[in-house]
């Protein structure tokens, strides 16, 4: 799944270690989620929105599986 | 304080089953297996015990490398990891075991060994049987 959230992280001048701090998450899956390589529980999918105060659909992009 | 005590008394069960199974083994060669079991047994459990106070010891003193080693635990990417991990040895470990049964069985093994090993595999293969159901009526 494709996401805004390298871009926001940015636009905030915020290192992917501090956002994985805030989130409680390891850095790992902060930089895994940017390159859209683990898509999150949406446990996680909540915290990140809350912390970016945006929906969940503002920075995850859902695309329908091609056959 | 409860984990600090389980780790001492661990820590004594594998000193005392260490001395036991050296006594053994020193006084009585006769016992077959047994004071090897025990030195085993002992040096594991230390092992584990000396294991955890010391890392106890580390992470008490330093409150942030505690919560990181936290965060690393409770990852939910780390736990998918593992999860998925699992699963692929397990399935793995079907195709092993089968085959090692029945090499053993073509090697003409003993029929008790080859019966215990037989019921170890269907046993574990229930044993995820019955978490699929438990998990289907939880989930």
């Amino acid at each position: 799944m494709k996401n805004r959230l390298e871009e926001l992280r940015k636009q905030r001048g915020i290192k992917q270690e501090e956002l994985a701090n805030v989130l409680e998450v390891s850095r790992q899956t902060i930089s895994s989620l940017e390159k859209g390589r683990y898509n999150p529980s949406i446990q996680l999918a909540f915290r990140i929105a809350r912390y970016f105060q945006m929906t969940i659909e503002e920075i995850f992009i859902y695309e329908e599986e091609q056959e | 304080m409860k984990s600090k005590v389980t780790n001492y008394i661990t820590i004594i069960l594998g000193l005392l089953l260490l001395a036991a199974g050296l006594y053994l083994i020193k006084t009585n060669g006769t016992a077959v297996g047994f004071p090897y079991v025990f030195v085993g047994l002992g040096c594991g459990l230390f092992g584990h015990g000396m294991g955890n106070v010391i890392s106890e010891r580390a992470i008490g003193s330093d409150p942030e490398l505690k919560r990181k080693l936290d965060i690393e635990k409770n990852d939910e990417r780390n736990i998918a990891i593992a999860d998925k991990a699992k699963g692929k040895a397990f399935d793995m470990m079907t195709f092993v075991f089968g085959a090692l049964m029945v090499s053993f069985a073509l090697m003409e093994i003993d029929m008790i060994a080859l019966l215990l090993m037989v019921s170890a595999y269907l046993f574990v293969h229930g044993f995820a049987i019955y978490y699929r159901i438990q998990f289907d009526k939880e989930m």
